[in-house]
């Protein structure tokens, strides 16, 4: 036989074997390495510090576990948020997260080892990215082979559409969940391919982990059943199946009701319903073939399968009728957002202001997975090829995911494992065939060519005769590039070949090609990561005039500055977005934060906002609020500030006044949003609009004022503040804070007594009218 | 040598009451002049007596210090004009109600009848000015007030003594004019010069410890003046000192709760004020923008951190280490800004930790086989007072024979344990604490001990022990086979 290039001859099988393991090992090794070093840039650029809005709350959240314990933690009543409601941390919360880093933490310091909790939770993402790496690895071996693992998890170590999610520092439910989907995952087919309750049981403790994780979870829950039903739909039912489902759904689902926020929602929600019409499914067909190895008639086999279907359908009905008498929980808001991405737009503003709800962008599935997503569908072709029951799950997962992907930014998540996956097998399948030593055998054998990968075949036939495990593993070992070198070395052995390539030429280009290709993916991610996804956005980078870099730190210096100089018990009213950040570096009490369960509180905050002084004083009152917290990026140009989310809180007001507060009212008659003096009435009058210029034309001296976000120019004569003042600016001007007054001492309102208070002589129309009156 | 006297003479009160005044006039003095410097939380006062002994072999001479403010001293030294020794002195207690306080002084030698001697006795006051008006406007002059009795007390007779209040500017809004002060002057008794204010000189003063002389002589003065530099206050400081012998360094941190002590602030803080005032230089005195404190030469991994995070907006100038023994002239500068300007009445709490070589402040005495590590008291902050100090040295693990000599006595110290980083019995911990620390304070303490080569090699015996611990298990595992019965094949 030829071989395109010169093989060694003289190496024994199980020395090619250690090499290969060793290889791996060091593969994996530096695969871990490079996940989690490119996820430090924020660590190096910045400091370790908690990103962004939902981690400071988890972060808050942990240290109150880490300190206090699990069951104080548990039982934690947080009076500080959703003032006056207060929340319930313990029941409203995914604690897995929390616990893990309780554990961690826990463990270390057992060990006198002193690591402050913060560094724990700053880099818990990038530790769980080596393990997600790890359980790729595994999951995309089963696929097909360990080589295609390890091009899997090398591209889910640095893809950008994961580092997004899990830099150092982003301390969030995500960062942990998807090792714990592919884990799960991993699992799920390893039980369904041996047919082993405890590799079923495993995969119920990791979705259990999973549900405790993160909200996510009912990915999962669906994912599986939906896998079990297509197989069952494509005949493939097999008592492999069945105990691996069994044993999955009934410990997973027992499990993850010890959950206090998901409690009895796997019986009660319809996200949960697939699966338990799954199980019954999976029974009834269990009976039918049981019943049919023991019956041979041919009528009682029609008539068993007519009472499976009316089973079936009985089933179904049932579950629509509660469903309509209320006893199973109607789908939720999000859920419908999924179907329709104009839902949320239309009935729930609060939903649809989170930048991460929105539809996906074309360009980010490029900046997110870059050349992957090119090779996905190749890689789900390759599936198609073989068509195993774990090829079935990954084409489900690879279709619903990007369904997903295209409707919400946040699902980009879930689609990213399963693209690594694809791509790696499409990538590894290339590379197999391309680095393939033996020259296929003359073209006159070439009788019978009916596949591409004949051997590949081959093996999978001979391995079918054995057992399944032990089939996938013969299929998986033959068709790999190890041990084509091993049988080509030993060339008597190999069988004949009737497809290839010929020639080392041929080979070389197609795989410098491929390797071009994967450099440029490196770059891609190393420079995506950098500039997208390392920024804390806590604090923000701009660079000196020598080049230096200069750190804008606003937020924690307003934070700070409310830690140490307001009371401990004052009451700060901000938009959510920063109600998680105030609590957790400000620590003082908040209306309403990032967990947006009542609309109604958020509404309040955003009718305050956006109505005038007068109005807003009795709420701000009412509500016992201090401080007013804004954030205002008209000095330096931050366009994430609060009059450009202005529109959104007015929009949440509306949905609860729409008596009062009324969207057009904001714009100019000609439909523009403007704030410099062709702003509308409402918009100048609203405290938004007043706290965030407050003065802000005095800075300029006699000059302009303009604002960099918006490019327009301020009035010269800017608002005037009565019922408020200024507490705190920070040095840029991002976070200006008000304190509310208290009621005149002497019972006018305080826009009288501010007047009186700067000498001005009340106004002359006035007290004319009253003398008219008398007269 | 004495200090912490609002402790230390608490305690002694009860026991001073019995002791009768019982001085014999062995001295007299020919001239005491006290110079006051006033400043914010720290004033500093330098008493000098020029003294005469009227006695053969005269050696404990008696200074006493009215009750206000033997309260508001913190530091107090004596010398004989000229030297750097300080004398020794005692605290004598309390005559029965003449609300002062004797402390004795031992001069090196005896003084023959009619010799002269010049005793410079130099105290540091805290918190002895406050804050007149109480609230300052962003825009408004920081003024405080200064209150001290108009003669210095001696159970000597005096021919003539005065007290110079200095203050730092020249704008001194008022000052108490003495009256019925004719026995002892013709002329003025104050006068007013620049940014000082003389009360004196004042003839002929009697024996003033007495009752007599206290009840119809001795009254208070109060200067009410500028000042221009924040009043700070360290409210607590907690310094930890970590002695490695393995990393050859030395990790000290302080954690510092910082507080304006100045006037509060009026109304509400303008950011466009502030930056209106900074641009143009004028800022307000008593906000504190920035500050600089001096650390140790040769320094590494510095970090200036907060609750919440690193402060980013600090600069660092190291200076290279200096070996030990020679003359120390430089070192690392480090401009520290809190994250907000500090207005009157503000706080700030911070930490600011450094890593520094072991070499450069520990030696081993080969003589007695121990270890000899210097760790400062304090680093100063300019004009602060420390209110509360905790000062912890941690000393590797294994460390025996622990002994340390303090600059001053501690309210209280005492030997604990520590346990961090793998260690597997702890560390011994020598915690000191203080109270009303100053600039005179910043003084090292000089812990020795003794580590056996065994506390050395304790750390990595106990880690590898785990590490091959845990090898052997999974050695153990990967050979037992559990299995309770082998499937020969599985089926399809």
């Amino acid at each position: 036989m030829s071989t395109a290039y010169p093989l060694p001859t003289n190496i024994s099988p199980s020395t090619v074997a250690n090499t290969a393991s060793l290889l791996r090992i060091v593969a994996f090794g530096l695969i871990s390495a490079a996940a989690i070093a490119s996820r430090l840039f924020a660590v190096i650029n910045f400091e370790s510090i908690i990103h962004e809005f939902d981690p400071w709350f988890n972060y808050r959240a942990t240290r109150v576990l880490a300190a206090k314990g699990f069951y104080e933690f548990w039982n934690w009543f947080d009076p500080t948020a959703w003032y006056p409601l207060g929340r319930v941390v313990g029941g409203t919360v995914y604690p897995g997260l929390m616990a893990t880093s309780g554990v961690i933490y826990n463990f270390l310091h057992y060990f006198n080892l002193p690591v402050d909790i913060r560094n724990i939770c700053v880099l818990l993402a990038p530790g769980f990215s080596a393990l997600t790496a790890w359980a790729t690895y595994m999951f995309t071996a089963e696929m097909k082979d360990p080589s295609a693992g390890l091009l899997a998890a090398a591209f889910i170590g640095i893809v950008p559409g994961y580092i997004s999610r899990s830099v150092a520092g982003s301390y969030d439910n995500e960062a942990i969940a998807i090792f714990l989907l592919m884990f799960t995952f991993y699992l799920w087919i390893k039980a369904l391919k041996v047919g082993s309750a405890l590799y079923g049981a495993l995969a119920a403790v990791f979705y259990f982990y999973m549900v405790a994780a993160w909200g996510g979870y009912a990915f999962i829950t669906n994912m599986i059943p939906v896998h079990a039903l297509v197989l069952l739909l494509m005949g493939r039912f097999s008592g492999r199946l069945y105990v691996a489902y069994c044993s999955w759904y009934v410990i997973g689902t027992l499990s993850s009701m010890q959950v206090p926020f998901v409690g009895f929602q796997p019986v009660r929600t319809s996200e949960h319903m697939g699966a338990l019409g799954v199980f019954g499914l999976l029974q009834i067909v269990a009976f039918a073939s049981l019943v049919r190895s023991h019956v041979s008639s041919k009528q009682f086999q029609n008539l068993l399968a007519i009472s499976v279907v009316t089973m079936g359908v009985l089933g179904a009905g049932a579950f629509v009728v509660m469903t309509y008498k209320g006893w199973i929980a109607p789908w939720t808001g999000r859920f419908y957002s999924l179907w329709d991405t104009g839902y949320a737009k239309k009935y729930i503003p609060i939903i649809a202001s989170v930048s991460e709800h929105q539809p996906t962008a074309w360009p980010s599935f490029f900046m997110d997975l870059q050349l992957l997503i090119f090779l996905f569908p190749a890689g789900v072709v390759m599936c198609f090829r073989e068509l195993r029951d774990e090829h079935v799950f990954v084409i489900i997962y690879a279709v619903v995911a990007s369904y997903f992907a295209g409707v919400m930014v946040r699902l980009m998540l879930t689609l990213t494992p399963v693209v690594c996956v694809s791509a790696a097998v499409a990538l590894s399948t290339l590379l197999d065939t391309y680095v393939e030593a033996r020259e296929p055998d003359a073209p006159e054998e070439r009788t019978e060519a009916n596949g591409s990968n004949a051997d590949g075949k081959k093996a999978k036939k001979a391995g079918g005769a054995v057992g399944s495990q032990a089939g996938t593993a013969a299929a998986a070992a033959a068709s790999s590039t190890i041990s084509d070198l091993v049988s080509a070395t030993r060339s008597s052995a190999g069988s004949p070949r009737q497809k290839g390539i010929w020639g080392a030429d041929a080979r070389l280009v197609i795989i410098l090609n491929a390797i071009g290709m994967l450099v440029f993916f490196v770059f891609h991610c190393t420079w995506v990561t950098s500039n997208a996804y390392s920024s804390p956005s806590v604090v923000l980078a701009s660079t000196n005039p020598d080049g230096s870099q200069h750190i804008i730190d606003d937020y924690r210096e307003a934070y700070y500055w409310l830690r140490m100089n307001t009371p401990q018990d004052a009451v700060v009213m901000s938009w959510w977005d920063y109600g998680y950040q105030i609590a957790g570096m400000a620590d003082r009490v908040t209306l309403v934060d990032n967990n947006t369960w009542n609309n109604t509180h958020i509404a309040t905050v955003g009718k305050a906002m956006s109505s005038p002084e007068e109005v807003a004083y009795p709420i701000l009152r009412k509500h016992d609020v201090d401080y007013v917290l804004v954030i205002f990026g008209g000095l330096l140009g931050y366009s994430g500030d609060d009059i450009n989310k202005f529109l959104w809180m007015v929009r949440i007001a509306q949905g609860v006044w729409p008596d009062e507060i009324q969207e057009p009212n904001y714009f100019t008659p000609q439909g523009e949003y403007r704030v410099d003096d062709r702003a509308s009435e409402t918009m100048r009058t609203s405290l938004m609009y007043k706290m965030s210029y407050y003065r802000f034309s005095e800075l300029y001296g006699g000059g302009n004022a303009v604002d960099r976000v918006r490019n327009q120019q301020i009035p010269k004569v800017g608002p005037t503040l009565d019922y408020l003042e200024e507490a705190f600016t920070t040095e840029n001007w991002i976070v200006r804070i008000y304190k509310v007054r208290k009621e005149d001492a002497l019972g006018r309102d305080l826009k009288t007594a501010n007047a009186f208070a700067q000498g001005k002589k009340r106004k002359r129309g006035k007290p004319v009218s009253r003398r008219r009156a008398i007269v | 040598m004495l200090r912490l006297w609002n402790a230390i003479s608490c305690l002694l009160l009860a026991s001073a009451a019995a002791a009768s005044p019982a001085y014999s006039l062995s001295f007299e003095n020919t001239a005491i002049v006290r110079t006051v410097d006033l400043g914010g939380s720290l004033v500093h006062v330098t008493t000098t007596f020029a003294v005469k002994a009227l006695k053969e072999a005269a050696s404990v001479y008696t200074i006493t210090l009215p009750e206000d403010e033997i309260f508001n001293t913190s530091w107090l030294e004596v010398k004989v004009k000229g030297t750097h020794q300080p004398l020794t002195v005692t605290y004598n207690g309390a005559p029965v109600d003449s609300k002062s306080h004797n402390l004795d002084v031992s001069l090196e030698k005896p003084l023959a009848a009619g010799a002269n001697i010049n005793l410079v006795l130099e105290t540091v006051q805290t918190h002895a000015t406050w804050p007149w008006p109480q609230k300052a406007a962003q825009d408004e002059d920081q003024s405080l007030k200064y209150e001290t009795s108009l003669f210095v007390l001696s159970p000597y007779s005096t021919s003539v003594q005065r007290t110079k209040l200095k203050s730092s500017s020249p704008r001194i809004i008022s000052y108490t004019t003495p009256e019925n002060v004719e026995a002892f002057t013709q002329e003025n008794p104050v006068t007013k010069s620049g940014a000082t204010v003389t009360y004196g000189p004042y003839n002929n003063v009697p024996s003033s410890t007495n009752q007599e002389f206290l009840q119809e002589h001795q009254q208070h003065v109060v200067l009410h003046y500028n000042y221009d530099y924040p009043v700070l206050e360290i409210l607590k400081l907690k310094r930890a000192a970590e002695i490695s012998h393995w990393g050859a360094n030395l990790n000290i941190q302080d954690d510092i709760v910082l507080h304006n002590a100045g006037p509060e602030l009026k109304g509400q803080f303008s950011r466009l004020q502030h930056q209106t005032q900074s641009f143009y230089g004028r800022g307000a005195p008593h906000v504190l923008p920035l500050f600089t404190v001096h650390l140790p030469p040769g320094i590494r991994n510095t970090y200036y951190i907060d609750q919440i995070g690193n402060v980013s907006t600090s600069h660092l100038r190291v200076a290279p280490s200096v070996a030990r023994g020679l003359k120390n002239t430089q070192s690392s500068v480090m401009e520290l800004k809190p994250r907000y300007p500090i207005m009157g009445g503000w706080n700030y709490t911070y930490t600011l930790g450094w890593d520094a070589p072991l070499g450069d402040s520990g030696s081993y005495d080969s003589k007695t086989g121990k270890y000899i590590v210097s760790v400062p008291v304090m680093t100063e902050v300019p004009g602060a007072v420390v209110n509360d100090a905790e000062i912890s040295i941690i000393l590797p693990e294994g460390a025996t024979d622990v002994d340390y000599v303090a600059p001053f006595t501690a309210l209280s110290n005492e030997i604990s344990t520590h346990v961090t980083y793998l260690d597997t019995v702890g560390r011994p911990m020598v915690t000191f604490k203080y109270k009303n620390l100053t600039n005179k304070h910043a003084k090292p303490i000089y812990v020795s001990y003794r580590v056996p080569v065994f506390a050395h090699l304790r750390k990595p015996l106990a880690v590898s022990t785990v590490l091959l611990t845990l090898f052997t298990f999974a050695m153990v595992v990967r050979r037992v086979d559990l299995t309770i019965h082998k499937t020969p094949s599985k089926k399809m």
